[in-house]
């Protein structure tokens, strides 16, 4: 009611990257939002701030295991292991910054 | 209080749906690499709020918006998520309003005077964003 007309919102593979662009975030805001509090220079962070960072986190998440396990088929292995990821961060520039910080 | 921010985790069978999405039917994930991903992804947040944080710091503003999320991951050459975030803030918003005129009708009495504080945040991230939707920028700045 009221509401200008908008593309359905549960139309499956209809994004880009990954399995449910228009889905709403699955991992919890609240404990994003825990995380995001932990930083002292951050005073305040708004409701739609808390949820883009989620929805980043799980392209993140998508990211990161799709380019660890081209490691685990160059192994031939089905099981996507430890190295694969360590292998990734190593190769990959945008995971430069997780260097040191995994163990 | 005694949590470092690496401590904090997200739950782990969400991190791990995540992943079984993201590959191929058969294969598996070792407990190691699942519980190193899901570290990674919490070193994720903290590093992009900290990268958000800074913009919101250049427009003088103490609360950190989308946009400054959205800015962050240029920042952090993760463009390619750009788009995507920009189709799920949309759908996100659209529920937010949906949810507030739902508690508006229910609620005409102007109680709480925190629904009014933030129904003028959303008005003006309104405005803010049919500024950008008439600007059609690839880069969210305010």
């Amino acid at each position: 009611p009221g509401v200008a007309a908008a593309p359905p919102a549960e139309e499956p593979g209809s994004g880009s990257l990954c399995a449910a662009p228009l889905r709403l975030a699955r991992l919890p805001l609240a404990r994003v939002k825990a995380l995001v509090k932990a930083d002292p220079d951050v005073s305040l962070a708004s409701q739609e701030a808390v949820f883009v960072l989620a929805r980043a986190t799980e392209l993140f998440v998508e990211t990161i295991a799709k380019d660890a396990y081209v490691y685990a088929q160059q192994g031939k292995r089905k099981t996507l292991q430890r190295k694969d990821l360590d292998n990734a961060i190593e190769a990959i520039d945008e995971f430069a910054f997780l260097e040191g910080t995994l163990d | 209080m005694a949590e470092r921010p690496e401590d904090l985790n997200l739950p782990n069978a969400v991190i791990t749906r995540i992943i079984k999405e993201a590959l191929p039917d058969g294969v598996n994930i070792s407990k190691e690499a699942r519980s190193a991903i899901s570290r990674a992804a919490s070193v994720f947040v903290l590093y992009a709020t900290s990268c958000a944080n800074n913009f919101a710091v250049k427009g003088k503003r103490k609360t950190l918006n989308a946009g400054d999320v959205l800015s962050a991951m240029e920042e952090m050459e993760f463009q390619r998520f750009i788009a995507p975030l920009k189709e799920s803030l949309e759908v996100y918003r659209r529920e937010q309003k949906g949810k507030k005129e739902a508690r508006k009708d229910k609620d005409k009495k102007a109680d709480s005077e925190e629904q009014d504080k933030s129904r003028e945040e959303e008005e003006e991230e309104d405005e803010r964003m049919e500024e950008e939707e008439q600007n059609d920028d690839e880069e969210v700045d305010n």
